[in-house]
């Protein structure tokens, strides 16, 4: 309470104040637990609202916006303006982190009673951290392998890159990535390379790739992609098993001076060369790669029923790992619960296809994924702890009575 | 060390600045500097170009034209032919890049279709069985399949012609005429389609349309995207 009494002054003729009392000023309106309570009542919302919607916009795209965002925004019919209307996920949880560090700062003292408690909250600030390094450094991906077939990259299921190539060295290919979402039409981007710009022409978020005779009318909005396929944009699709097909009519700079001009979709991902200067590049509009230091080689996919039905009884897949910088050659059997650990990766038996012959494996990144085992750990103890400890001192007064 | 340097740092403010603090300042002030720090947060959230390198990839694609000028848009049907007198033409539909109809006697009629697919469309040997088993004929394979074919350039396109029809005995009687013309890029169909009679008394005819193919240029293709790809049947273990 003395902090209080300090805190209360006007702004001039402040008595000067100590660090620790002025850290403890700062996180009183901070610890409140109405903020707690709000906070709580908010992220019950959105996780009830995010959840149905989830139907609509799926998975994914539910997360992006509901959790992973700062604010839940409503766009105005017929503009790009976005109005924010709701803290979103990561502002929840930011302000929730914040009330919790602030409530210890400013209200708590340590006692050898109340250490459960400490524990607790630290197991509850551990899991509101490793939630916020998951949702940044989290990267999905997925290998799509044909039998015998060595990749070493894997995919996004969900983002696409237009991806400019250059190959004039013997040894190694240069990449530069241009994501989907900066393919805005009229702009021009720099390229981090020198003197190269992309000029976007035109970029449709999703293309349905159709013939020409197809078009409604000759007139109707479209961009050639051959002399047998044309790209018309369509609603953007948040199904499961559906992938959007970006598709864009793009233009290359090299100082100032156009090189070329394409119409790419990730819908056919096809490499295009063509050469700036006498160096020979290539450009492709692809699902966004994620190169490894390693390869995998599918060896063999099986798909096994139970005697006499369709009904799956196992998938597996056997791989060769090659890793020359680690001296790495060996095989390794995917299956269900047991996936293949190597390095910072986790790669899952996710899906197959083409008649039993393509496996898709899920690889999974992810920096903290055991720190919400630690957390709950804390968090277990720290109850443990404190419930003991009242269940000690509970015994002990009934004995003495 | 940390809260000293603080403590300096306060000290070294001018006296008025040192004593406003976050909790002095309005409420809507305070809201409002919180605004904006999670606005300028939501703004980072941009991905960026990025660039790295990779170990060479063989890229199996064909050349693009040089540098120094834009592509002009390909041609929307890189071939041409001229149709035979008396044939009549027919609606284009998604797969058809020419459509005829040749009228005979007693109503009859045969149906003539072009089409056109990206590289061998399965090989010479498949597409001519499927022709076969059209009209109830058995498959042939290798040699056996090349001798019944007539051989031809068209344009200097290697082509092969088949004639083909039910055999004796069979319940409804058909025939078919087929042309199949390998060009560098792609494969061209032409197939005639009614009943053995008319398509004896037009195959003159159809031989005049398949010589009558004049393929353009093609050498700056720009790219091999004519086709819609299949979309892929992946299915997930969880599917049931």
């Amino acid at each position: 309470m003395t902090v209080k009494q300090q805190a209360q002054p006007t702004m001039l003729g402040m008595p000067s104040l100590t660090v620790t009392a002025l850290l403890r000023n700062v996180f009183k309106p901070l610890a409140s637990l109405k903020l707690t309570i709000i906070c709580l009542a908010c992220a019950m919302f959105i996780v009830f609202v995010g959840t149905l919607d989830q139907v609509q916009i799926g998975v994914y795209e539910a997360q992006l916006r509901y959790f992973k965002s700062f604010f839940l925004y409503f766009t105005l019919p017929g503009s790009s303006f976005r109005i924010p209307y709701f803290p979103g996920g990561y502002t929840l949880g930011a302000v929730l982190l914040v009330n919790l560090i602030a409530a210890h700062v400013a209200r708590f003292k340590f006692t050898w009673k109340k250490s459960g408690i400490l524990i607790l909250h630290s197991g509850l600030i551990l899991l509101l951290i490793g939630q916020v390094v998951t949702s940044v450094f989290e990267q999905e991906s997925q290998i799509q392998l044909d039998q015998g077939q060595t990749k070493n990259y894997s995919e996004s299921p969900y983002l696409d890159e237009l991806a400019i190539i250059d190959q004039s060295k013997p040894d190694s290919d240069q990449v530069i990535s241009v994501p989907s979402s900066r393919l805005v039409k009229g702009q021009t981007i720099s390229l981090p390379v020198s003197g190269l710009q992309l000029q976007v022409d035109e970029s449709y978020e999703n293309a349905a790739l159709i013939n020409p005779n197809q078009l409604p009318s000759p007139n109707y909005p479209h961009v050639r992609l051959g002399p047998m396929a044309v790209a018309v944009a369509v609603p953007k699709t948040y199904k499961q098993n559906e992938r959007n097909q970006p598709t864009a009519a793009v233009t290359l700079l090299k100082d100032g001076q156009a090189v070329g001009s394409w119409v790419l979709s990730s819908g056919f991902p096809q490499p295009v060369q063509f050469k700036v200067g006498s160096d020979p590049f290539s450009i492709v509009f692809r699902p966004k790669r994620y190169y490894r230091p390693f390869s995998i080689t599918l060896e063999e996919f099986k798909h096994d029923r139970y005697a006499g039905t369709d009904i799956a009884k196992n998938f597996s897949s056997k791989v060769r790992l090659v890793d020359p910088s680690a001296h790495e050659n060996r095989e390794a059997l995917i299956y269900m619960n047991h996936p293949l650990w190597y390095s910072d990766l986790i790669l899952y038996q996710a899906g197959f296809g083409n008649n039993d012959q393509t496996t898709v494996l899920q690889v999974m990144k992810n920096p903290s994924r055991l720190v919400p085992y630690i957390a709950c750990g804390m968090m277990a103890l720290g109850l443990v702890i404190q419930f003991g400890m009242h269940l000690v001192s509970f015994v002990r007064r009934r004995v003495i009575t | 060390m940390f809260s000293s340097l603080i403590r300096e740092e306060l000290a070294r403010l001018p006296g008025r600045w040192r004593r406003i603090r976050f909790f002095d300042v309005p409420f809507r002030s305070r809201l409002l500097s919180l605004a904006l720090l999670a606005f300028s947060l939501a703004a980072c959230n941009n991905e960026s170009v990025s660039v790295y390198r990779i170990p060479k990839e063989n890229n199996q694609v064909s050349l693009q034209t040089g540098s120094g000028n834009l592509a002009p848009p390909p041609p929307a049907n890189p071939a041409s032919w001229s149709k035979p007198d008396g044939w009549t033409e027919k609606p284009l539909s998604e797969m058809r890049l020419g459509s005829f109809e040749v009228p005979g006697t007693n109503g009859e009629s045969a149906d003539v279709s072009v089409t056109a697919f990206p590289g061998d469309a399965g090989g010479l040997e498949s597409n001519v069985n499927r022709w076969r088993g059209q009209v109830h004929l058995p498959a042939l394979e290798g040699d056996q399949l090349t001798q019944s074919c007539q051989e031809e350039t068209v344009d200097g396109v290697p082509t092969m012609i088949v004639d083909l029809q039910t055999p004796a005995g069979a319940e409804k009687a058909s025939a078919i005429l087929g042309a199949v013309l390998r060009t560098s890029d792609r494969t061209w169909f032409v197939k005639m389609t009614g009943p053995p009679d008319l398509l004896k008394g037009q195959k003159d005819n159809f031989l005049e349309l398949v010589r009558s193919f004049r393929f353009q240029s093609t050498a700056p293709e720009q790219n091999q995207q004519q086709e819609e790809p299949p979309p892929s049947q992946v299915k997930s273990t969880n599917d049931r």
